[in-house]
């Protein structure tokens, strides 16, 4: 296991022996990471090696899903988030997620993005949370092309602009960590440009992690990043390092895209 | 020879042909069934469907037709004399078909003989007196018109019956003789079966259709009828229902608006009980009940939509309504007076709304459940809790399917009968009591077609006034409810 490494900012969110189960089947495998504030972690893998499960027990999205079982222990701020005392409700608002595959409420634009800062009252009045709404929806690189039908229906948008709106959602409730799933795998190069931007940004404030299949996204938008493979977290490091240096076979194999 | 022989070798036709249609198409090729466009079972399925086919088509046409010529024919035959004052040709007729119907059962028990029942010089007379020794149902006198009626009427039938049998099983012969010539290398067998199924497809799904056009149509022209004999706007607008028995029309009051107040009312009080009950359930059998719950409750809530409503009719009456009258009646536990009997508004419309609660919950479970888990998982990823997830996605999204599984409740408590026939009295009232008796539109169906009714009476006729306007009602709400639902599923797609 490569050591922890924390140069790249304060250390947010702390792993220790994660296991996850479905079943079964046991998808995640002792995982041990320090992923860092203030900086972009990606996790790259094949297919099904379990990064978005090992993304969704970071705020515990895995509770709603029956079959699922959670072991070892998760620190956000060196506050264990499986402990009994703590509300995932709660830590969801402050560990935000952007979700694999785009799902909009079937309802405005606007009452979207709106959505969250609504039930945890971020806007104390209309104009306030229409200020926060415009705000967000630029950070998603979507207002130019949403400005003018904030009343029209969420679902009636197009792939790309779908996942950009659920960008926007999540960022609208000020989350401190940003968990986001291929968050550009339906974006054209322009979008996805302005995705990577608005990582960029977000990275000056928050612990953003990213899952991705491309390793030019990786190698563009992280300072860290995580390679997965069947369950097993086999290197973790400075993009960099990984990149260029990958310390095990199958990380080469794959970045140089002979297994996946 | 009877039908049911006929179509017994026009089946065993088809099988024959079935079994030489394939064997020829295999014979053809040397056994080498690859080298045939379809194979030896679709070829001996082209012989078995067009023998059984147009043999079968041929025999119900024959039947329908064939008593409609024969009777035109005798009818034809009968002197306007020999109509009985007071009655019709059609009673005459009636009589007639009894008349020949006597003389087969006493040629059958061997009371007379074919030449004797045919013999045209036997004194009328004699005839109704042997007839009626053979047990057959006669009027008090055959005449010579009817007698000589009959005698041509089982003439025409016999021969009738003679030709359709050797029709039928021609056209059966022919058809396995056709098919099984067709059996040859590269007749493509497979495509005119596949005609053939999708032929028989579209007749089951037209026979449906026919028979509630029929159903409509048989309404509506009765309907008519009835408005020919009372005054549309009396029956529409009218207060008051009272129908009179003793004499024909005249001093009845048929107004419908009591009754419809009192099928609305009962049905708005069974909508109370079950939206909210069925509703709440769907939700937490849906979202909060693990599998194991779910597994049980579910099934045991269906299992309410199952019981007979004549048992929630006699629920309400034997159970419901005394316990109302003892919380409500005189000297009851809320010391008020309200509710003088057992049946009531209430009665009918609680007992109604406990067997509404598995339709409104069974289908809005479906419907709740068909939201997807990825738009909850958006909501519970924002922090939001389980209540406020149901609250402000889920529900919203599923309001539309919802709002037509209550509308189908709707039409379903327009409709209910036994229940309210037991339970909520027989007194057509317009009040806004709800613990008092009142009637329905079904119940008074019932009541007018009951008993002794002549079915040429306004009294009876308004009863398909009545069926006709609940059809409507509940039709629109039918049509409403599908129009919601199908908006409804564009949604996510
Ligand atoms: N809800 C679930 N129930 C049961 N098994 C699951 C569930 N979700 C994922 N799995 C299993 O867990 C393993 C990891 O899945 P996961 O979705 O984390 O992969 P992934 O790395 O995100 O793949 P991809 O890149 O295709 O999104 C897979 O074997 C998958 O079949
Ligand atoms: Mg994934």
């Amino acid at each position: 296991m490569p050591e922890p490494d924390v140069e790249a900012g304060e250390v947010k969110i702390s792993a220790r022996d994660v296991q996850v189960f479905y079943g079964d089947n046991h998808a995640i495998k002792d995982v041990t990471v320090d992923i860092p504030d203030k900086a972009v972690t990606a996790f790259i893998g094949p297919s099904g090696c379990g990064k978005s499960t090992f993304l969704r027990c970071l705020n515990r999205m895995n509770d709603t899903i029956d079959s699922a079982r959670v072991e070892g222990d998760i620190l956000i701020d060196g506050e264990n988030i499986y402990d009994r005392g703590i509300d995932p409700v709660q830590l969801r608002a402050k560990v935000g997620m952007v979700f694999q595959k785009p799902n909009p409420f079937p309802k405005s634009v606007y009452e979207n993005v709106a959505y969250g800062p609504r039930i945890h009252g971020l806007a104390a009045n209309k104009a306030e949370l229409d200020e926060i709404v415009e705000k967000s929806l630029r950070g998603g690189a979507i207002w130019d092309e949403v400005k003018d039908r904030l009343d029209a229906p969420g679902t009636g948008l197009s792939g790309g602009q779908q996942q950009r709106l659920c960008i926007a959602r999540a960022i609208a409730t000020e989350p401190e960590v940003l968990l986001m799933d291929e968050p550009c795998s339906a974006l054209d190069p322009i979008a996805t440009a302005q995705v990577e931007d608005l990582i960029e940004r977000l990275r000056g404030n928050y612990s953003v992690v990213i899952v991705t299949h491309s390793m030019q996204q990786a190698a563009r938008v992280s300072q860290r990043t995580a390679f997965f493979h069947l369950g097993d977290l086999v290197e973790y490091g400075a993009t960099d390092d990984i990149f260029v240096n990958p310390g095990d076979e199958r990380t080469e194999k794959y970045i140089s895209g002979r297994i996946g | 020879m009877p039908t049911i022989w006929l179509i017994l070798i026009v089946l065993a036709v088809a099988a024959a042909g079935y079994a030489a249609g394939r064997g020829r198409a295999l014979r053809g090729v040397g056994g080498e069934g690859r080298s045939l466009h379809s194979t030896p079972a679709y070829h001996g399925a082209n012989v078995a469907m067009k023998s059984a086919g147009p043999a079968l088509l041929l025999l119900a046409v024959w039947l329908a037709a064939q008593p409609v010529y024969v009777n035109g024919i005798v009818s034809a035959m009968i002197p306007d004399s020999a109509v009985r004052d007071g009655t019709s040709l059609e009673l005459t007729l009636a009589e007639v078909r009894r008349t020949a119907r006597g003389l087969d059962l006493a040629v059958e028990k061997g009371l007379m003989d074919e030449e004797f029942a045919r013999d045209a010089g036997v004194d009328p007379a004699d005839m109704t007196a042997r007839l009626r020794d053979s047990g057959a149902v006669v009027t008090s006198a055959v005449t010579a018109p009817v007698l000589e009626a009959a005698r041509k009427f089982r003439a025409l039938d016999a021969a009738g019956g003679r030709f359709m049998a050797a029709a039928v099983v021609a056209a059966a012969v022919l058809g396995a003789l056709w098919g099984i010539g067709q059996a040859r290398k590269g007749f493509r067998a497979r495509n005119v079966v596949e005609r053939g199924i999708e032929a028989a497809l579209i007749a089951a799904a037209s026979i449906a259709i026919l028979t509630t056009l029929g159903i409509v149509l048989s309404l509506l022209f009765n309907t008519v009828e009835f408005f020919g004999l009372y005054p549309a706007h009396e029956f529409f607008f009218g207060t008051s229902w009272a129908p009179s028995f003793s004499g024909r029309g005249g001093s009845s009051e048929l107004g419908v608006p009591p009754l419809l107040w009192g099928t609305l009312y009962i049905s708005l009080v069974a909508l109370l009980v079950a939206v909210p009950i069925g509703l709440f359930s769907a939700i937490y059998l849906s979202e909060y009940a693990g599998s194991g719950v779910r597994s049980v409750a579910k099934p045991m809530l269906e299992v309410l939509a199952g019981i007979p409503t004549i048992v929630y009719g006699l629920f309400a009456l034997l159970t419901v309504g005394p316990l109302l009258v003892d919380v409500f009646g005189e000297g009851g536990l809320l010391g008020v007076s309200w509710q003088g009997g057992g049946r009531s508004v209430m009665t009918a419309g609680l007992v109604m709304g406990v067997m509404l609660i598995p339709f409104v919950s069974s289908l809005s479970d479906d419907i709740i459940r068909a939201v997807p888990r990825a738009m909850r998982d958006g909501s519970y990823g924002l922090g939001a809790t389980r209540s406020e997830t149901i609250k402000r996605v889920v529900l919203p999204a599923a309001l539309p399917g919802i709002v037509g599984a209550v509308l189908l409740a709707a039409s379903r408590a327009i409709g209910e009968t036994m229940i309210v026939v037991l339970g909520a009295g027989a007194a057509a009232r317009l009040s806004l009591n709800p613990f008092e008796a009142m009637t329905t539109v079904t119940a008074k169906i019932v009541s007018q077609l009951t008993g002794d009714s002549d079915f040429a009476s306004p009294e009876a006729l308004v009863a398909f006034a009545l069926g006709m306007t609940l059809f409507v009602i509940t039709l629109a709400l039918n049509v409403f409810a599908l129009y919601i639902v199908r908006n409804y599923r564009e949604q996510y797609e």
